[in-house]
């Protein structure tokens, strides 16, 4: 499923990265790469996502959540 | 000897609390070579010799996604530091560690800041920093660069490691790429980067994923409908806070021309020197200072406010608020601070533009703050506007400005997004919500104040050179305003400012309202009554508006019809804020080129405005 459809509370693993190498590059130096666990915070509509990984609480537009699959 | 230190690292990961703490006043803003982005250098003395610090600019990592990150990699690669000192957040140790993994690519000597120790205390997380050392091959300095403590050490291991530097041990294995810069190639390098990490903190640090929960504080702020109103009251509040703080510095400014404009007249009369010098010394160098001052007094309280928001983590959560709202502009979230403030004045509006994270969107944030109608417009628009109409159609010209406001941030955006934001830098919002901390006073006193200086020292000559200008113009030795350049120019060029619907006097008050928005009611009154001149209505009326709004409206009326009024009054509120505004711009953006062009965009785009209004509006008024 897309991390945009996970919901608060939830634990999950980062599955798949889509995008082009210039998302890849900035959405891995924060810490999201492919297999990190991380828990969703907060997921609002027409909200950036709001999700805890690698001891840090991350925001992530849902342009670019859209394109992060997830397995929880 | 004059070694050069350079600090690396993550945002929040307290890399300006340790420059500012190491180089003290000693400073030096400038720019990078060829490149918009702000150099800061600084130095400080230990034991008898000098050290250079330079602050590299950047955001997670060093992979070039930005100028920023190119200039740093850049800086490093080809060994212009002795010495780079990287500082990681030992609270997300795994995580800022990634820059470390960036930099080890570089083979360069460094030293390591295990920083923010006491959080990572509080948060019971434990670091075996010497066995970190003995894995990276570097020392590691276990630091609390808020507390003030350790800086000693710090500069001891600094002045030790350039003696006899160390390199990292090892560096990521990382795969073999095959062709250029794929999506696929670089997640692949990023993983062998987290697990090089992983392997270098195994047995240093424990890091376990344990269920997050928001704090209270953090439920409500990051609530959707709640969480952006609490936003919004809380920039106010910010912004009244930077008001009071920079009133009395305002007040003592306004008292320089108040003081020495009489005393500097009446000397150099009773010396015969010439009139034209006895104005430029008497009334546009103490008013010039005065300006200078009171824009100070603003950077200084915009800069204190503002550092604090940042410092106990409130920008970040606003910007997460507003990200939707403002990617639509294609600006970052972070620009809802300066934007709000720009309601209040546009000097606060583009220097809180140094929470963005790079040059095309500061740019870009201050091109459209410049669109925000700030404070003063409103002690103006009112009263011109109940000279010719009624309450009611005030209310409407207000509620029209409003919404071209609106418009004017949309059409300013995407006019100078392409060159400002390009396409491959453009993306979404991807960013941490640090931890609250608490405010450290000092750190943020001491660079509201160093910021305030250096804007008050590079204003000087751009607002004493704009100010050159504008006496060079409206200075007539008779007092009366037909004597002047600007009466000459202006009634010489009128049959091309009627085009735009603005006469030679009202096309005055617009030239004014570039200057100063305070000067414009002067002016008109200069032109309309005769009262004074030009020049004293420009300088003076900034903190003497006395002018006699009821005689003003009736020679007003008398001249300009409604359809004029109602130009005007569009070509005033989206001119160039100010002179102080335009300079300050200059200095924050350190962009001669991209300052003139938006400043040429807004004339042109109020004058347009003002032709188009003034053509509609007389066909029905």
């Amino acid at each position: 499923m897309k991390l945009t459809e996970t919901k608060p509370e939830q634990h999950g693993l980062i599955r798949r990265i889509g995008g082009d190498a210039h998302f890849a590059s900035r959405v891995t130096a924060i810490g999201v790469t492919e297999g990190t666990p991380f828990q969703t915070v907060r997921n609002d509509r027409r909200m950036p996502v709001l999700i805890y990984l690698r001891e840090t609480l991350i925001a992530l537009g849902r342009e670019d959540a859209e394109r992060i699959e997830v397995a929880v | 000897m004059n070694a050069r230190i350079a600090l690396l690292g993550q945002p929040n990961s307290g890399k300006s609390t340790v420059y500012n703490a190491l180089t003290g006043s000693r400073q030096h803003v400038g720019n990078w070579p060829g490149k918009t982005v702000e150099r800061n250098d600084g130095y400080y003395t230990y034991g008898g010799a000098r050290y250079t610090v330079t602050d590299l600019p950047g955001s997670y990592g060093l992979s070039g996604n930005s100028d920023e990150e190119l200039i740093t990699a850049a800086f490093i690669k080809t060994g212009q530091a002795d010495l780079v000192c990287i500082l990681v957040d030992a609270s997300q140790l795994e995580r800022s560690m990634y820059m470390v993994a960036e930099f080890a690519a570089m083979d360069q000597p460094a030293v390591l800041l295990l920083n923010m120790m006491d959080v990572a205390k509080v948060q019971k997380k434990e670091i075996d920093h010497a066995l970190l050392e003995e894995r990276l091959g570097i020392p590691v300095l276990p630091f609390t660069a808020a507390d003030g403590k350790g800086y000693n050490e710090l500069k001891a291991l600094l002045a030790r490691e350039l003696e006899k530097p160390h390199k990292l041990a090892s560096a990521p294995e990382l795969p073999e790429r095959s062709g250029g810069a794929e999506a696929g190639a670089v997640q692949a390098e990023s993983e062998a980067k987290y697990r090089w990490i992983q392997a270098v903190l195994a047995g240093v640090a424990r890091s376990r994923q344990e269920q997050f929960t928001l704090s209270k504080r953090d439920r409500r702020l990051l609530s959707p409908v709640l969480g952006k109103l609490a936003c919004f009251g809380t920039i106010l509040l910010g912004f009244l806070a930077a008001m009071v703080i920079c009133f009395p510095m305002m007040w003592l400014g306004s008292m320089i021309p108040q003081l020495l404009n009489r005393p500097i007249a009446e000397l150099l009369s009773a010396w015969n020197v010439h009139p034209w010098l006895v104005s430029i010394f008497s009334i546009i160098l103490p008013n010039t200072l005065y300006f200078c001052v009171a824009m100070a007094g603003f950077v200084f309280g915009v800069n204190l406010v503002f550092g604090y928001l940042e410092e106990i983590g409130f920008l970040a959560r606003a910007a997460y608020q507003f990200d939707s709202l403002l990617s639509g502009l294609g600006l970052q979230g972070k620009a809802i601070c300066p934007i709000l403030m720009g309601f209040g004045c546009t000097i606060g509006g583009a220097c809180g533009t140094r929470v963005m994270d790079n040059w095309g969107q500061r740019m870009l944030t201050m091109a459209v703050v410049w669109a925000v109608p700030c404070a003063s417009i409103w002690t103006i628009i009112p009263v011109i506007s109940s000279m010719f109409f009624t309450p009611w159609q005030t209310m409407l010209v207000i509620l029209g400005i409003l919404l071209y406001v609106a418009l004017l941030m949309t059409i300013v955006a995407r006019v100078f997004r392409r060159a400002l934001v390009p396409e491959r830098s453009r993306s979404g919002m991807i960013m941490e919500l640090p931890p609250y901390h608490k405010p450290h006073w000092r750190h943020i006193l001491k660079e509201a104040f160093f910021k305030a200086w250096d804007i008050f020292k590079r204003a000087l000559r751009t607002v004493t050179l704009i100010s050159l200008l504008f006496w060079a113009f409206s200075y007539s030795g008779s007092g009366n305003v037909a004597d002047s350049l600007l009466y000459k120019v202006g009634t010489a060029i009128e049959p091309v400012t009627r085009v735009f619907g603005l006469g030679w006097r009202t096309f005055m008050g617009f030239l004014s309202s570039a200057f100063a928005k305070e000067a414009v009611l002067g002016v008109l009154n200069a032109v309309f009554v005769g009262e004074g001149t030009v020049l004293d209505a420009t300088f003076r009326s900034v903190f003497n508006a006395a002018t006699d709004n009821a005689v003003l409206g009736q020679a007003m009326t008398g001249v300009v019809s409604k359809a004029e009024a109602l130009a005007f009054l569009c070509a005033c509120t989206f001119n160039i804020p100010c002179v102080m505004a335009l300079s300050t711009t200059y200095r924050e953006s350190h962009s001669l080129k991209w300052t003139v062009r938006v400043a040429a965009f807004y004339v042109c785009g109020a004058l347009a405005l003002s032709c188009v209004v003034y053509h509609i509006a007389a066909l029905f008024l």
